[in-house]
């Protein structure tokens, strides 16, 4: 039937007017939850808290074995020797590794070390202060990357040392000045007798800060063979690359295996660190499991009362034509789409939130966050599968027993 | 217990179809078993020849969506879209929207056609239900006392729009009360799942 004029003209002006509106499909899962924003904030909402929740503490967790993974990263470049006691026995087993090793060998150097403390997220971790000779101790930053030290090298025999940034940063220390107030000198003393952690019987000032991202702590190997016990020097093994250190670093710990030697490579370091959380994460799967259970049924029994909501508009369409199927797909892709929303929302949240955190208190000591833990948001990804699966499920039960006629007939309503 | 007992009905091409009959006469189960909406525990329906019975679910609401029209007691219509909105989703996605607006403008709602259910009165809505029903094109509208919510002025209006507007499809309507029937071509009474006599 052709248009009258006056209603042409007014159709005009209405689709002009109202493009959008009149563009977007009425039954679609964007119209519905958009113009139902009291209802699809709250579902969003809960995902969104429960995601962030969920990833905010998995990442905090997974805090601690990357504190230690970055604390003792500088162990990944080197084999750490000892000899369990006897000094004798450190030329011997060095003299082994040259001849047996499975790799070559760029460079075996002797240290001393002396223990000293540096904060971490759960509390303070044992940390090694490394006595070298001059090269060796140029030879040691250089294969840390360090291309830059503020301030300069400790002068050998004498009480001073180098830390890192990330070491600095921990400690709140800086390079010493003697002309700077007592109390603000303290803050650049590293080692002292008054330090019951990080003790030695002289002041040991900073003088210099390399910037590396690694976590390093040098001094002369003369002042530690002078004032230190116990009077045993260790090695330090090098390969020639990355991959021939792993190879060697593995290699040397099952060859002195149960021998008057113990050796430390870094490959130890993530074994020991996955062995020592095994049971924390353990109670972590149960916690998660339990959260995302619990947060499946609220969101279940929430849907459940939203959809019993929407029994008229359901009956309605079934009955003037629209299939079960289409009907379920129509929800599923609601459902879909406020779980999605929520999950990127908590997923966005918890990065914006452990990026704060980081930022406002950890990255100042140092402490290590990572705010895009993979594995954080590995352990947010069973809610929003489960509650889109229990979704599906309570609506299908639902349509499953439906009738439209009760709806139309007022039986229902 | 049965709604309807040996009822045997032609509905013709183009004609308005008045079922008449008391409350609990069987009127409303009849149109839901002849739109496919109930199955006869008995008998069969045939659209054109095509069994109902034989067809599953989803072929019957696909019938229904394709070549049915429907207007219920209540003014059903989905409270989160406008007047416009709401007579769209009677038809297939990517029908034409002009004539949606045409039907609401032909039904006098071409001003409200943004307005929500809520902000429109009884009347109003039904006609809004009314467009809905028209706006495929159907065979057959079915029509369930459409003016049961309305009061007498406005429920002889809304019959009027349905038999004006209906193009080549017939009109099925049942009620109860005769005076809405006056444009009817044909009219058979039911009284207790029995069809009693059919007037012309």
């Amino acid at each position: 039937m052709a248009l009258t004029e006056a209603v042409e003209e007014k159709r005009k002006r209405v689709t002009s007017s109202s493009t959008a509106t009149i563009r977007v499909w009425p039954l679609s899962p964007f119209v519905y939850l958009s113009r139902n924003s009291g209802k699809t904030i709250p579902l969003i909402g809960v995902i969104f808290m429960a995601v962030m929740l969920v990833s905010s503490i998995i990442a905090l967790i997974d805090s601690i074995p990357f504190s230690v993974r970055s604390i003792y990263q500088y162990s990944k470049v080197m084999l750490g020797v000892s000899p369990r006691g006897d000094p004798s026995e450190t030329p011997k087993i060095l003299a082994e590794i040259r001849k047996t090793a499975p790799v070559p060998i760029e460079r075996i150097m002797l240290c001393r070390v002396s223990s000293a403390q540096v904060d971490s997220i759960v509390g303070k971790f044992p940390f090694p202060m490394i006595g070298l000779s001059r090269p060796d101790m140029q030879y040691y930053l250089q294969k840390l990357h360090v291309n830059h030290i503020e301030g300069r090298l400790p002068t050998p025999g004498e009480p001073e040392a180098l830390v890192s940034t990330p070491v600095a940063k921990n400690l709140d220390l800086h390079i010493y000045n003697p002309n700077e107030p007592h109390k603000l000198r303290d803050k650049s003393i590293v080692l002292s007798p008054d330090k019951q952690d990080s003790y030695s019987p002289r002041y040991v000032k900073v003088v210099g800060i390399a910037d590396t991202p690694y976590w390093v702590m040098v001094n002369p190997i003369e002042y530690q063979r002078a004032y230190h016990f116990p009077p045993i020097d260790l090695g330090l093994v090098y390969a020639k690359n990355q991959k021939d250190q792993d190879t060697l670093g593995m290699w040397g710990v099952k060859h002195f295996e149960k021998r008057h030697a113990q050796l430390f490579a870094y490959y130890q370091i993530e074994k020991q660190t996955k062995t020592m959380f095994k049971t924390l994460y353990t109670i972590l799967d149960v916690v998660t499991a339990a959260l995302a259970v619990m947060i499946t049924l609220m969101m279940a029994m929430l849907m459940n009362i939203y959809q019993s909501q929407r029994l008229i508009e359901f009956g309605l369409l079934q009955a003037v034509g629209y299939t079960r199927g289409q009907l379920l797909r129509r929800v599923f892709w609601e459902s879909a789409i406020v779980v999605a929303a929520g999950w990127l929302l908590g997923v966005g949240g918890a990065q914006a939130l452990l990026a704060i955190a980081n930022a406002v208190l950890t990255a100042p000591r140092a402490f290590q966050i990572d705010s895009f833990d993979p594995v954080a948001f590995k352990y947010t990804a069973p809610l929003p599968i489960a509650i889109l699966v229990v979704a599906g499920l309570t609506v299908w039960w639902r349509f499953h027993r439906f009738d439209p006629v009760s709806i139309v007939e007022r039986r229902l309503v | 217990m049965y709604a309807c007992r040996g009822v045997t009905l032609t509905v013709r091409r183009k004609e308005f179809l008045g079922i008449l009959g008391p409350s609990g006469s069987g009127k409303s189960s009849l149109l839901y078993l002849l739109s496919g909406l109930k199955a006869p525990s008995e008998g069969d329906v045939t659209v054109e020849g095509q069994s109902l019975k034989a067809m599953n679910d989803d072929q019957r609401s696909r019938m229904r969506l394709k070549r049915f029209g429907f207007v219920f007691q209540q003014p059903y219509l989905l409270g989160y879209l406008n007047a416009l909105e709401n007579v769209r989703i009677a038809a297939p996605q990517g029908s034409s929207d002009s004539r949606a607006f045409e039907l609401l403008d032909r039904l006098g709602l071409g001003e409200k056609w943004r307005r929500r259910p809520h902000e429109l009165s009884g009347g109003e809505r039904q006609r809004v239900c009314v467009a809905r029903a028209l706006l495929a094109q159907p065979q057959v509208i079915f029509a369930d006392e459409p003016t049961a919510s309305l009061d007498h002025k406005n429920g002889e209006a809304v019959v009027s729009m349905l038999n004006q507007h209906r193009a080549d499809g017939s009109l099925v309507m049942v009620t109860h009360d005769v005076s809405m029937l006056a444009e009817a071509d044909r009219i058979v009474h039911l009284v207790d799942g029995e069809l009693q006599e059919a007037a012309v």
